[in-house]
């Protein structure tokens, strides 16, 4: 009986963070590139009372064991690579990916990380950078001069320059995908890093090799987030949350009962 | 004493046990490929089978206990994920892994892929793939880079070259499988064979086949047959023993 108590608690403890995490999706429902996690449980060990396959007589074997789990306990958190709602914004350095590559960055110390949020905003040198600052990979330039930039779906940057007939190239954004984008590494400000288990990307421009993607100008990608989703999951995580925490009760009460035997 | 006192006691014991299966699977009714366990219940002595005892010999001595679990397979929802490394298994097959203990069996297809670009599970163990003929040859499957596809009958394609099969298998029906925890079971020796006509499904997992409902019925029965039980004790205790300690001692 005092298994089922800790067996309970478990399950309880497994939904608070399952809450959690929907919180945090919820949270981020408009964050442009965002994409929502979801959290995998896994049964913990098993207790064999009886041990499946025993030998019943010398003949026999028995059908069947007695083997008492003791609970679950969150696992991983998976990002869903799904794809978002593309929105159009008008705006020439809102960028959107059709497909399952990532943009390249490099943050402040230097590493390089990836993103699916392709609102870009020019810094004082005219480089490219996201909202945070963070510089694309390779780094393009714009320059101050430039009337229009236009970006193609294969990831190609011109700009036509004042009293300049002709666009000029300015370079080419580049895209990379990753064998397993599930097992990234998220560190907020919708950065992702590359890790063992997201293994090693493929990087190439726009559309050339299957599954990167082409660029969308003008556009971007919402958060993958379906409230309606989201809320549903919720009412489960409630629900699962009280009948695991009328186990803890009935185990209470039938201890109790046992208590009172004594008298 | 009265042999229904030992009845009732080992009928409470069986119910607390009971408890604990459903404390489990209550606990894990969002755990990717659970399958639930369901308890039944045994007599103590075949007592009905000896025709040496009195009927009512009989009877006294029909105890119940738990006479163990066994695990629940049908289905649980598939939902859909979107990874491309996520699999689900629609029919009655099984993922075969390669584990630190030897080969074990899950429907949970949480798969990603690890250093060496073999398919493992969450777990870091190698998925088992097709190697030959005989099963003995299964081997890892390592997955080249590119955009990943598997078809219905578990065989992995990246950019239309062939990158392996997943060995799917069933076991034969009414065979128990033992399960280990992290979603992994061990079968018992020669009742695996191969699945004749797997159905992998790309971008999805399988859910727990745990039903809350279903596992908050249970609960109410357990604690309700467990009171009862409780208050034959009380009687036998209090109303029979006491009696005859106190009162029939004193007249």
């Amino acid at each position: 009986m005092f298994r089922a108590l800790y067996t309970a608690a478990s399950g309880m403890n497994a939904q608070q963070m399952n809450l959690d995490n929907i919180a945090n999706n919820l949270a981020n429902s408009s964050t442009a590139g965002f994409r929502r996690r979801r959290l995998q449980f896994q049964d913990l060990m098993y207790q064999n009372l009886i041990t499946p396959g025993a030998a019943a007589t010398q003949q026999t074997t028995l059908p069947a064991g007695l083997q008492i789990g003791l609970g679950t306990r969150a696992a991983a958190t998976e990002v869903v690579q799904a794809q978002g709602d593309f929105s159009s914004t008008g705006n020439p350095l809102d960028l959107a990916i059709r497909g399952q590559g990532f943009f390249q960055v490099t943050t402040p110390n230097g590493e390089i990380a990836y993103t699916r949020s392709g609102t870009f905003h020019l810094d004082s040198q005219g480089s490219m950078v996201t909202a945070d600052g963070d510089a694309l990979q390779p780094s393009i330039s714009i320059p101050a001069n430039a009337l229009s930039v236009s970006i193609g779906t294969d990831g190609t940057v011109s700009v036509t320059q004042q009293g300049q007939q002709q666009s000029q190239i300015v370079g080419t954004i580049q895209l990379a995908l990753f064998p397993n984008p599930g097992g990234l590494n998220s560190i907020g400000g919708n950065l992702f890093l590359a890790t063992s288990a997201s293994g090693d990307p493929t990087v190439g421009t726009p559309g050339s090799a299957e599954g990167l993607g082409t660029i969308q100008q003008g556009m971007l990608e919402g958060s993958n987030v379906s409230v309606v989703e989201e809320f549903v999951n919720m009412i489960l995580a409630q629900r699962a949350y009280e009948a695991n925490s009328r186990v803890i009760r009935a185990a209470d009460e039938m201890m109790q009962q046992l208590n009172g035997l004594a008298t | 004493m009265d042999s229904g006192y030992y009845a009732a006691f080992s009928g409470l014991l069986a119910r607390t046990q009971a408890l604990d299966v459903v404390a489990n699977n209550l606990a894990n009714v969002n755990t990717t490929g659970y399958k639930s366990q369901h308890e039944f219940y045994d007599a103590l002595t075949a007592s009905q089978d000896n025709a040496s005892l009195s009927p009512i010999n009989q009877a006294a001595n029909r105890f119940g206990v738990l006479g163990g679990n066994f695990v629940d397979v049908h289905a649980g929802p598939f939902e859909p994920t979107g990874n491309s490394l996520d699999l689900s298994i629609q029919n009655a097959g099984f993922f075969a892994v390669q584990t630190k203990s030897g080969v074990r069996y899950t429907r949970n297809g949480s798969f990603q892929l690890n250093g060496a670009r073999q398919l493992i599970t969450k777990e870091g163990d190698p998925v088992l793939g097709i190697g030959g003929p005989a099963m003995a040859t299964d081997a890892p499957i390592t997955v080249p880079p590119g955009e990943l596809s598997v078809s219905a009958d578990g065989t992995l394609s990246v950019a239309g070259a062939l990158a392996g099969q997943l060995r799917i298998v069933e076991f034969i029906q009414g065979e128990q499988l033992a399960p280990e925890g992290n979603s992994y079971f061990l079968a018992p020796a020669g009742s695996v064979h191969p699945s004749l006509n797997p159905e992998v499904k790309q971008g999805s997992l399988e859910g727990s086949n745990m039903n809350p409902v279903a596992g908050t019925v249970a609960l109410i029965a357990i604690q309700r047959s467990a009171q009862m039980m409780e208050r034959a004790l009380s009687i036998f205790n209090n109303d029979f023993n006491r009696t005859a300690a106190e009162q029939v001692a004193r007249d």
